[in-house]
């Protein structure tokens, strides 16, 4: 008899939310991450008195999240503190003009008509077109299993409302980006979200496009960190028996006869399950845990072909003074042009960009209490993407370079005066990025997304390849980011319950 | 149809295929490289 039904390997939210929910429906579940913390990417840290998040920095979309907790019978209220955050983002463009996005749609209206006026018809053209029925088409699309030509098809028949989605599927975030606006800083301003999710807005799919206007029903950011996510998903498993074990890395994954019978941790102990799911990376699963002798060739040729996703450097900085920032997230624009040039001049040919595109989150906007009385915490991206592997050098000899490049940045375009007060500063490369997830190649959303690896062309959750495994969170269908990988793994658990239930 | 014809039209066809790739701006060739390259791999990553 096998020690436990289902053992899940990393405690992202993937993981968590799939081993979870197998726990409610009475199966004997374990968690293993590798960490001493966990969340994955969704985590927090502290460190001389400062909680920073270690990638993610806040939560959109919240139907994934309140479907978990609604199928655990739970209310999410009771489990995280949600704070608003308004506006949603505050831009710097590249001659230092500055604005902010509202959540309230015609509040946005009005910025958009101070800087464009001409672009005020697109942005009310696409909210009529992607605002009706909006919270039926994330319930519909992002909780449908699309794992095989048969289940999209299925789920395009019972909601037929989402073929009208299907053109910002089908084209470039560019190409649906310049369909609605001719500004260029209006462009730029809904563009960078698939820039900083991982691809350029010319390869990126026009679906990110989608975002620009979700966030518009809110974004959130949980009480103590974003750590707060896991740590109630956690709870909300553990009151069913749910056991999570940290500081355990799991080595390989067992298999006998094309199925897997268990887990070997580092230390060589075994423990026996009927069903593993993986919420590490794809690759990693599949190429390292399994191997290449545990897999029929063409498994080996197809996850061989993925492209991890792109590592992004971090600066978490600690101020003894309040930034003068308008909102949760700061970002310095560019033009779409420039973020297409970054991808193909710099981050292709392992350049570091020299580019001022940055990114900068401002948690104790939201929550005083991540930081001492009159501190705050600011985590910032910048120069990125950048490659994992810079020619000719490697990020643990440019960390003190790459540090002082981007704090000439923050100075020049967002806080010209934060050196005199830093108290605290900690750069995180692609390298400590891989060192502390165990994240091959820094890769911050998993595998590559483009229109070629997603929904049945990402790593199915229920394995083809290995009877009994199952994959959650950002390598799977729907990709990376809080709400997918929440939704990733209430499609899993679906899958194992309907299969060993 | 003959060979010869059904062989001019396809060459006809690739003919304008490459007229009208060249004819793109070069971020939109950049995409379909991308994607022309991402191609093969698709009837194997379905079934992964």
């Amino acid at each position: 008899m096998a020690d436990y039904d289902v053992i899940a390997i990393g405690a992202g939210l993937g993981g968590l939310s799939t081993a979870a929910l197998l726990a409610k429906e009475g199966f004997k579940t374990l968690v293993l991450e590798q960490s001493d913390i966990i969340g994955g990417c969704c985590s927090t840290f502290e460190t001389e008195g400062y909680r920073f998040d270690v990638g993610a920095s806040i939560v959109e979309i919240l139907q994934p999240m309140d479907r978990f907790f609604e199928l655990m019978g739970k209310k999410r209220e009771d489990y995280i503190d949600l704070i608003p955050c308004d506006p949603i983002y505050s831009f710097i463009t590249p001659d230092g003009q500055r604005f902010s996005y509202p959540t309230d749609i015609d509040e946005t209206t009005r910025v958009i008509e101070k800087i464009a006026p001409e672009d005020v018809e697109g942005w009310e053209r696409f909210c009529d077109e992607a605002l009706d029925k909006m919270d039926e088409m994330m319930d519909s699309m992002m909780l449908a299993p699309m794992n095989t030509m048969g289940e999209a098809m299925s789920m395009t028949i019972k909601n037929p409302n989402v073929m009208k989605f299907m053109p910002l599927l089908l084209r470039t975030h560019q190409a649906v980006t310049r369909s609605y606006y001719k500004n260029p800083i209006i462009q730029a301003s809904v563009a960078f979200q698939s820039y900083f999710a991982g691809a350029p807005p010319e390869i990126g799919s026009g679906i990110f496009g989608f975002i620009a206007l979700t966030e518009h029903l809110g974004i959130f950011y949980p009480r103590g960190g974003m750590i707060a996510i896991p740590e109630a998903m956690m709870k909300a498993g553990q009151e069913h028996g749910l056991e999570v074990r940290t500081g355990q890395k799991v080595e390989k994954i067992l298999v006998n006869g094309g199925a897997v019978r268990g887990v070997q941790l580092e230390d060589g102990t075994e423990i026996s399950s009927k069903v593993v799911v993986s919420n590490v990376n794809a690759k990693v699963a599949y190429l390292k845990m399994i191997g290449t002798d545990n897999l029929p060739s063409w498994a080996v040729k197809a996850i061989d072909s993925y492209r991890h996703s792109m590592p992004c450097p971090m600066i978490y900085v600690g101020l003894d003074t309040k930034p003068d920032l308008e909102a949760h997230h700061t970002v310095v624009t560019g033009s779409i042009d420039m973020m297409n040039e970054v991808w193909n001049d710099y981050y292709t040919k392992d350049l570091i960009p020299n580019s001022a595109m940055s990114l900068v989150c401002w948690p104790t906007e939201a929550d005083p209490s991540l930081a001492p009385e009159g501190h705050h915490v600011l985590n910032f991206m910048c120069n990125a993407p950048a490659p994992y592997a810079p020619v000719g050098d490697n990020w643990d000899r440019i960390k003190d370079w790459y540090k002082e490049e981007s704090l000439k940045n923050l100075e020049k375009m967002v806080l010209p005066d934060v050196r005199d007060h830093i108290t605290y500063l900690e750069v995180s490369t692609p390298l400590d990025f891989e060192r502390r997830l165990l994240s091959p190649q820094g890769s911050i959303y998993g595998l590559f997304s483009d229109m070629t690896s997603l929904a049945m062309f990402r790593p199915n959750a229920r394995s083809r390849a290995v009877k009994n495994l199952y994959l959650a969170g950002s390598s799977t269908h729907l990709g990376g980011g809080v709400p997918v990988t929440i939704a990733s793994g209430v499609i899993t658990s679906r899958y194992i319950a309907e299969d060993h239930g | 149809m003959s060979k010869k014809a059904k062989r001019l039209l396809h060459v006809g066809m690739l003919v304008g295929l490459v007229g009208v790739y060249l004819s793109l701006d070069e971020s939109t060739k950049r995409y379909l490289n991308h994607i022309g390259k991402q191609v093969p791999y698709l009837p194997y990553r379905y079934f992964i």
